[in-house]
């Protein structure tokens, strides 16, 4: 029980949440019987094979200095291809405006996020349902309408080919899923928390900082996970917004190395899957610290309006 | 009482200065370029030709050659086939098949439940470009992993891209999307306590009762909301189709993003390609609405 | 945020009043005649005449920005040693390259998307067939006053200049022209029991080379790659449908310049079509993202049999093992509906082009007369092989004793030019659309013949489309 159940009395969504995260210990009951013990595995089988298969290939190509489309034993294993990626193309550089980009946004969205979460939530307007549903709303928005204004939004603000268009508009694209999320969050904690604060003596600002973040860290450190992991997989506004050499994320140059296929050689599926294997690094580490954070964020998020 | 309003209204004006960062960028970002996109699909605005010199107002002209070409009525089509195979019957059902086996295998004891779950959410955490790459791999014709893994077992290849465009968008794109829904029905179940289904059990209920009488009340509130997250997420997906197969041979995996997009930047008729986009917003936000208001009715 | 907004507003304001007062300077006399002024030619400028400023042979100073796509590696090296020519020539001047190692295609919607928000390089390379809808949009600087003061633009056959002439102005300088070859694999089709220099009868014969290659079985050799659907893009046009239409004695337009959808030629082409895929063109040119470039590796290595391509991916062949190239690789033109190899599809190759947009218009062009010299024109096309634009450019040795590149040469008398109307790139999709369909056999041909004209209304409007 949460200081804050306790506090409430009632269960929060967020008590629920992590209800639901906690794995129930395991049942001192009968084994399973053999019979149940084969379909359960075949089943696992399956589901392990379909989903993983993908990723067998992936680690053998970039192993393989003969990489090709199939899974195969790597017939030259190798590891120059990772040392190809950095010394021909150039991809430390890559992954470092990847890299920066992706932790600028996440801490530009999650304070932005945090504090019209908050404040939508604590809004007191006859109509502030409508305000909730249009920012849901504008992620009906299709992407590929917005991409030539923002082309010429970019130009005429001076936002083309900087790290500053990039990172503002990578935020702005999350934006209506995360408000919306913290709204949420923010929705599950009692005001009278911040309240008494207030009468306390404290500044509205500090009580939020204080009283209120802290209760909701397992909120923003969703938002902050999905924030940077949107960054780090957005590639339709890089297209529009990069063409130095120096400035593009790895979504840009996977994206170009694809279409580009070098000329008049095939695909170097080796050095590609290198690129994409370090690639993923970064995303492994964020989803397995924050797994268990996520499956609460989102079971909160379906909670409804 | 008065002491208490004017408290509300500085409150409120304090709450409205707090939305004003998110609002700024929404504006400038999303509104900005979607008012931007509505406007330009009233003109016949191109990028390139006498178009691009003199873009004209041309009213409702635009929308008009949409719902008279032929091939319109085929990306509809192809947009309904793909979120009704990827979505509902994709990620939806087996997103639920999922939870429900990790959850019983969770709570049998079955320590590879782990495994599994993460299998299942890599292929979802990694960026779509990737997953793109991994699919484009797998479908190849002459040398994908698919096609070799039927030559070990004798038999022919399929040309996945050629043949079944939409059947293999459509698992490339279950493969990516199941987690998210695997999730929150694994979420809800495991709200459950097992004293439950033990009850349940002693007192003689058959696994199909303890199924409906204890599981199903627990996943139908978030299951509306979980299938109109999914329906339109899938709806505007277009990456991953792009990557695959640009548009399908012949037109057949061209679904409604795709085809604004192409419409926009490959045959640069910008103002006809916001004009399917305008469609495609109208038809999401038709679909949020109706759902919003009919599992708000439910609840 | 009001005060960010207000901001924005007087940044754009301020944008547009620049704009305004840079017209009005542009517009006075005093501009026209001294063309390194920083104000910029007049947006709206219409394609007849030269509205640009006369060159005044002056000292050209300032950034000359050149933008260029390349994936093959070849042009960089002379486009340094050009932009090298013009900084030793005006040292108050300075060139920047941004080469972009990207698409054709990409880089275009690129440019174009600059372009139309009002920036863009002052010098940039693309297609020939683009100078219709270049002009149309006003992107492009007429050249008249500038080539008309340039000795070398004698070099030029009248043939070539009629290639970039619109509206009666020259658009672009072209440097490497466009031929194709019907590619042949000497030891597939020896394999299948053909002729060493086997030679199509007519159109259908190279379908019937096509199927015994298939029949014969060879592992990993595909019969034949026929461009269809928008993944071929311009190849599907240039390298499949048009040259079978043009064999089959269709037209792309008729006498009005109305564009020809149905015909009996057209449904002659739809045939073949069909025919090709069954069995013999591989379907995963249809999804696959660029499937000229592996079609192009595989006929190299031997793994396709057949492939009418342009006759600069020779280059590519040769350079990796010119010896086998020469051994095994056969070209010949496109045969007839009736008759041998006799013809082939020419076109102005890539050109260069000065933007409209550009405030250094004087410094754009003296970049594009250096990069276009007798030595560069004649060097660049010896390694990437295309006939020259300007005549003096194929005395050079390497030119003279190359076989190919004199007998592509040679067959640029047989070529017929498609003409250069902007409305050609919609043609080129609507091409797309009905080839894609027969070839994915959702329709029969003459059915596709009709949806072709369908598709070049909807694309044109039904006053510039007939069918017969």
């Amino acid at each position: 029980m949460t200081a804050v159940t306790a506090a409430t009395g009632r269960t929060t969504v967020d008590e629920l949440a992590r209800r639901a995260t906690t794995e129930p210990p395991p049942r001192p009951k009968a084994r399973a019987g053999p019979l149940e013990w084969i379909l359960v595995h075949i089943a696992f089988l399956v589901v392990v094979a379909f989903f993983l298969v993908p990723f067998l290939w992936l680690l053998s190509a970039a192993f393989d200095a003969k990489a090709s489309a199939y899974i195969q034993f790597p017939v030259e294993p190798t590891i120059m291809n990772f040392v190809k990626i950095f010394t021909e193309h150039d991809f430390a550089r890559v992954l470092a405006n990847s890299v920066f980009v992706a932790v600028a946004t996440m801490i530009l969205v999650v304070f932005t996020v945090s504090l019209a979460g908050y404040s939508l939530s604590r809004l007191d307007l006859r109509r502030k349902d409508w305000i909730t549903y249009a920012v849901l709303l504008l992620q009906t928005m299709p992407i590929s309408a917005t991409m030539v204004p923002i082309y010429g939004l970019a130009r005429q603000l001076g936002l083309r080919n900087s790290y500053l268009g990039l990172i503002l508009i990578h935020a702005a694209i999350e934006l209506p899923f995360l408000i919306w999320l913290m709204k949420g969050f923010f929705d599950s904690i009692p005001r009278h928390l911040e309240e008494a604060a207030w009468l306390d003596g404290r500044s509205k600002f500090r009580a939020l900082i204080e009283i209120v973040l802290p209760l909701a860290r397992p909120g923003l450190g969703i938002a902050a996970g999905l924030a940077f992991l949107s960054a780090w997989a957005e590639v339709l506004m890089v297209i529009i917004l990069i063409d130095q050499d120096n400035l593009k994320t790895v979504p840009l140059a996977f994206y170009e190395a694809m279409r580009t296929q070098g000329g008049y050689t095939e695909v170097q599926y080796g050095v590609i899957a290198a690129m994409a294997v370090i690639y993923l690094l970064p995303v492994m580490v964020v989803f397995f610290a924050a797994r268990r954070l996520m499956v609460r964020g989102l079971m909160s998020s379906t909670r409804g309006l | 009482m008065a002491v208490a309003a004017r408290g509300r209204l500085g409150r409120n004006r304090l709450y409205l200065a707090g939305l004003s960062p998110a609002a700024f960028l929404l504006a400038l970002f999303f509104v900005g370029p979607a008012l931007w996109a509505i406007g330009s699909s009233f003109t016949n605005r191109a990028l390139v030709g006498l178009d691009a010199a003199n873009p004209r107002f041309v009213g409702l002209d635009n929308y008009a050659r949409l719902f008279s070409d032929p091939d319109f009525g085929r990306v509809i089509l192809n947009s309904v086939i793909f979120v009704i195979g990827s979505a509902i019957i994709g990620q939806f059902v087996l997103g639920l098949l999922l939870a429900l086996l990790l959850d019983y295998a969770q709570r049998r004891g079955f320590l590879a439940t782990s495994l599994v779950y993460a299998a299942v959410l890599l292929a979802w955490v990694n960026p779509t470009i990737i997953a793109g790459f991994l699919w484009v791999a797998m479908f190849d014709f002459y040398n994908g992993s698919l096609n070799a893994g039927l030559h070990v077992v004798g038999a022919p290849p399929v040309n996945w891209l050629g043949q079944g465009p939409m059947l293999a968008v459509i698992i490339a794109n279950t493969w990516r999307g199941t987690a998210f829904t695997m999730l929150i029905f694994l979420g809800a179940l495991r709200t459950i306590p097992s004293d439950i289904y033990e009850a349940a059990r002693v007192d003689g209920a058959s696994a199909f009762r303890r199924f409906w009488d204890h599981t199903l009340p627990i996943l139908r509130p978030i299951a509306a909301l979980t299938l109109l997250s999914v329906t339109m997420a899938t709806f505007g997906t277009f990456i991953l189709i792009q990557t695959l197969t640009n548009g399908g041979p012949a037109f057949q995996t061209e679904v409604i993003a795709l085809y604004a997009f192409h419409e926009a930047f490959q045959n640069h008729a910008v103002g006809y390609g916001s004009t399917i986009s305008v469609v495609m917003l109208a038809l999401n936000l038709a679909f949020a609405v109706v759902f919003l208001r009919w599992s708000r009715a439910r609840a | 945020m009001d005060e960010v907004v207000r901001q924005i507003i007087t940044r754009r304001r301020f944008l547009q009043l620049s704009a305004v007062s840079a017209v009005a300077v542009a517009c006075s006399p005093s501009a026209v005649s001294s063309p390194s002024s920083a104000g910029s030619a007049p947006a709206g400028s219409s394609p007849a005449g030269g509205s640009g400023g006369a060159p005044s042979g002056g000292a050209v100073t300032g950034t000359i920005n050149v933008s260029y796509p390349d994936e093959a590696g070849l042009k960089p090296k002379y486009v340094e040693q050009a932009a090298a020519a013009v900084k030793a020539q005006f040292p108050g001047a300075d060139v920047k390259i941004d080469l972009q190692k990207v698409g054709d295609d990409d880089f275009y919607t690129k440019l174009l998307l600059a372009l139309d928000s009002g920036t863009g390089p002052d010098v940039f390379h693309v297609g020939g067939s683009s100078i219709g809808e270049l002009a149309d949009a006003s992107y492009v600087e007429p050249l008249d006053n500038y080539v008309s003061q340039w000795a070398d633009w004698s070099q030029y056959p009248d043939s070539v200049r009629t290639g970039v002439t619109y509206k009666g102005s020259v658009w672009a300088i072209p440097y490497g022209l466009d031929m194709r070859w019907l590619y042949y694999r000497k030891d597939d089709l020896q394999k299948a029991g053909l002729a060493a220099d086997w030679q199509p009868a007519n159109v259908q014969g190279i379908l019937d080379a096509a199927t015994a290659v298939k029949n014969a079985n060879e592992t990993n050799v595909i019969p034949y790659a026929l461009y269809a659907g928008p993944a071929g893009s311009s190849g599907t046009a240039d390298h499949a449908f048009v040259p079978l239409l043009w064999a089959y004695g269709g037209e792309l337009q008729d006498s009005s310049g109305k564009w020809i959808g149905d015909s009996p030629a057209t449904k002659k082409v739809m045939a073949y079509y069909q025919k090709a895929y069954n069995g013999l063109s591989p379907k995963e040119i249809l999804t696959s993202t660029k499937p000229w470039t592996a079609m192009r590796e595989k006929l190299g290595n031997g793994q396709l049999a057949l492939l009418f391509e342009g006759g600069w991916v020779y280059g590519g062949w040769a350079s990796a093992n010119k010896a086998a190239t020469e051994q095994n690789v056969g070209y010949v033109l496109h045969p007839t509906e009736n008759g041998g190899p006799s013809f082939t599809v020419g076109g102005p190759g890539t050109c260069w082009y000065i933007s409209s947009r550009s405030t250094n218009k004087q410094g754009a062009w003296e970049f594009i007369k250096a990069m276009n010299t007798a030595e560069i024109v004649g060097k660049l096309n010896a390694e990437d092989p295309h006939p020259v634009a300007r005549t003096d450019a194929a005395d050079i040795p390497e030119f003279k004793s190359d076989p190919y590149l004199v007998a592509s040469t040679a067959a640029l008398a047989k070529a017929k030019f498609t003409a250069p109307d902007p409305g050609y790139s919609k043609v080129i999709e609507a091409i797309q659309k009905a080839t894609a369909r027969v070839a994915a056999g959702e329709l029969g041909p003459d059915d596709a013949a009709k949806r072709y004209t369908d598709d070049l209304t909807q694309a044109l409007g039904a006053d510039k489309v007939t069918s017969q």
